[in-house]
């Protein structure tokens, strides 16, 4: 069987899975993926050779850092393959990442299948918008390109362009307040629910435009935030961000949920916290914990071993991620976790960096020599 | 400057390297707790203590580089200087700037490695004040070192009028622009071990990436022989205690340099190889990323900034070359990465 008929059939499998087919399990998919991996992707053919070559369990699949994406292609195929494109962009670093997909389906029906999921509190019709920047043409980010995509799904009135700038809601002169009274007016006036997506540092951009003034949506508005600060903006800490964007919106702390995702997976993360929405009634989720979709699995793992550490303790999340088919099934990010009841708590990045002095930080290196 | 003026502020070093004498001498009691006390502070193994002290501090620096460092040093009307940790010795060229600059010398220590100073005010009384928080006014001078990050606090919270002479993030390189000899490049691979190990490579002249001018199999083969020298090595000086955030970054480089291309174990540390168009900074604590690369000094240009020393070695005219594109950066012999002349601030950098 050639690559992409294999590289076919486990993306098939992986929808299916994730539609509740139960033919194979987590484990046995994740563990096919990897040796599809390692027959095809050299780096990580040399990577499972570190650790003693073919794993036998999940928790055996060697996570690709994250970093890697930064420093080369991360993919089974050639880049004529490559349908879509996604970049890293604004880390702290500066440095871009690329991850290549060759089979666009699955992502789609992974993000939708966990976004109505996490997102979707009610059977009205939904009126999306986006406080991002318009989309660009081909996306280069897979934000943005998830966004467009729930524009389109939630919205079910077939396809629509969602390109306009009544959708996305900054542009060069910042925020579009009005826009989002306009969207605000017309969720009412149609009787849909509001879904308002953002990255966390346009809702500080937000905060400071409005400089302490509110701004009413809807009852059973749902705010999806996402990312961390990236040094575009003044930070606030999550808890007050979440309180000051529920005042300023007049809506519930839990119409309020936070996603996880990276350019480096295909798959998210939601706090299970808005009423109505399947994953609340599921798993009666807290604010901070994360869930996991069925397809997805976080492994807190020793930040010096990288060995997976008892259940409830700290460690850095090794993802493994079914729909990673043709890049990398298993990503090992610094980001700290612990598993909880209900899913994954995330602590973010270890508090305070290694002592430094005046010996370069990686961080800053990719910074100085990004494009 | 007057022959007179000159003669004063000699004066005023020179206490200053009787006290660096007489603690790098183990045969006194001084010098004992001066290794305790280091090795307590800085993290490193006793071993790697008494190789710093043997190695790069300067207790008989020639006349000539004292000369020099005298002339290229502005005066003030006090000399303030902030420390950083992660080289100990480094607070013996600190301080004697800032004694060239001025009699009235003001020093903070890093908080976490505040022995070096204590050490050297011990053996030098009164040649100058250990202070825990500077307070510069117009006029004075502050030379600081440590992170970028910490040259971007400082200067913002500095008075106006005072100067600041930053000295940042970098790091070092090393050229290896021809194969010679096997001696040859035995020896050449043993004073590069040297040179990494020093302070466990958490200095901004530690080497962390090694250029060859060659094909990658000969890329490939250096690295191994540079994984074994390292190996030995720390036999001799192990490496001191690292933060799990240090080790985190190392386990997560050695996958990343696995994925890239190829790891050789290197005692507690790695080598690992790649190709030019990859760079891959290593973390600190013994690792080095080496490169092949038929342009190795056009290499450099992307990080010249960055660069504050390069180990050299090849033909007279290529290390012109090489000196002129990396201005910033001191130009050595392997080896001697983390001994500087003592003539100014141990880069070159305009920070």
């Amino acid at each position: 069987m050639t690559r992409n008929a294999r590289s076919d059939r486990l993306h098939e499998a992986v929808r299916g899975f994730a539609a509740g087919d139960s033919t194979r399990s987590f484990g046995e998919l994740a563990l096919e993926i990897a040796a599809f991996q390692r027959e095809y992707s050299p780096g990580f053919a040399r990577l499972c050779a570190s650790r003693g070559g073919s794993p036998t369990r999940v928790d055996d699949i060697p996570g690709v850092p994250s970093d890697t994406f930064r420093l080369t292609r991360v993919a089974v195929h050639p880049e004529v393959e490559d349908r879509l494109r996604f970049y890293t962009s604004g880390t702290t670093s500066g440095a871009r990442g690329m991850h290549a997909m060759r089979v666009t389906e699955t992502y789609r029906a992974l993000a939708l299948r966990f976004g109505r999921a996490a997102l979707l509190s009610n059977e009205r019709a939904h009126h999306v918008v986006a406080l991002a920047p318009l989309l660009d043409e081909p996306p280069t980010s897979s934000l943005g390109h998830m966004m467009a995509m729930f524009m389109v799904d939630f919205e079910q009135r077939g396809p629509i362009d969602v390109r306009t700038n009544e959708r996305w809601l900054i542009d060069d002169r910042g925020i579009d307040l009005s826009g989002i009274q306009r969207a605000a007016e017309r969720a009412e006036q149609q009787r849909e629910t509001l879904l308002v997506l953002a990255t966390s540092f346009a809702l500080v951009g937000l905060l400071d435009a409005l400089d302490g003034r509110p701004l009413p949506l809807p009852a059973g508005t749902v705010v999806m935030q996402t990312g961390g600060f990236k040094g575009k903006t003044r930070e606030i800490e999550a808890a007050e961000l979440r309180t000051t964007v529920a005042r300023t919106f007049c809506i519930a702390e839990t119409q309020i949920v936070s996603e996880y995702g990276m350019t480096e997976l295909t798959s998210q993360l939601y706090e299970a916290t808005v009423p109505g929405s399947a994953l609340a009634r599921e798993y009666c989720g807290r604010v901070g914990v994360y869930t996991e979709p069925p397809w997805l699995r976080v492994i807190p793992v020793d930040p010096t071993t990288l060995e997976p550490v008892p259940i409830g303790e700290v460690g850095i999340a090794r993802i493994i991620d079914l729909g990673n088919i043709d890049s990398a099934v298993a990503i090992q990010t610094q980001d700290r976790v612990r598993r909880t009841d209900g899913g994954i708590a995330l602590l973010g990045r270890a508090a305070g960096a290694p002592p430094r002095g005046c010996s370069l930080a990686i961080e800053e290196f990719l910074a100085s020599t990004s494009p | 400057m007057s022959e007179l003026e000159f003669e004063a502020r000699r004066a005023r070093l020179e206490p200053l390297f009787e006290s660096a004498r007489s603690l790098a001498d183990a045969s006194t009691e001084r010098g004992r707790s001066a290794r305790q006390r280091l090795a307590s502070s800085s993290g490193l193994s006793a071993e790697g203590v008494e190789l710093a002290l043997q190695r790069c501090l300067e207790v008989a620096p020639d006349e000539r580089e004292i000369a020099a460092l005298i002339r290229s040093t502005p005066t003030a009307q006090v000399a303030h200087v902030l420390l950083s940790a992660n080289v100990f010795v480094a607070a013996h060229r600190a301080i004697a700037i800032a004694l060239a600059a001025s009699a009235e010398v003001q020093v903070r220590a890093s908080r976490r490695e505040p022995e070096m100073a204590e050490l050297l005010l011990a053996g030098a009384p009164n040649s100058f004040r250990l202070v825990s928080e500077l307070s510069p006014r117009a006029g004075d001078r502050l030379w600081a070192y440590g992170s970028d990050e910490t040259m971007a606090d400082v200067a913002t919270t500095l008075p106006p009028g005072v100067t600041l002479h930053a000295h940042g993030s970098g790091f070092g390189v090393a050229l290896l622009d021809e194969l010679k000899s096997e001696s040859a490049l035995h020896e050449l691979i043993a004073g590069l071990a040297e040179d990494i190990a020093l302070f466990d490579q958490r200095g901004c002249l530690s080497p962390r990436v090694l250029l060859l001018n060659a094909e990658r199999s000969s890329a490939t083969m250096v690295a191994r022989a540079l994984a074994d020298e390292l190996e030995r090595l720390e036999r001799r000086v192990p490496r001191g205690r690292l933060t799990v955030e240090e080790l985190s970054e190392i386990a997560q480089y050695r996958d990343t340099a696995q994925f890239l291309g190829e790891v050789f174990e290197a005692g507690s540390g790695f080598v690992t190889v790649g190709d030019a168009e990859s760079w891959l900074l290593p973390p600190t604590g013994r690792n080095i990323h080496v490169l092949a690369s038929s342009e190795p000094i056009a290499a450099l240009a992307a990080y010249r900034p960055l660069l504050t020393c390069c180990a050299f070695a090849g033909e007279p005219a290529r290390r012109q070359a090489l000196t002129r594109s990396v201005p910033g950066a001191r130009v050595c012999r392997f080896g001697e990465m983390q001994r500087p002349p003592f003539d100014g601030p141990v880069d070159r950098r305009d920070a």
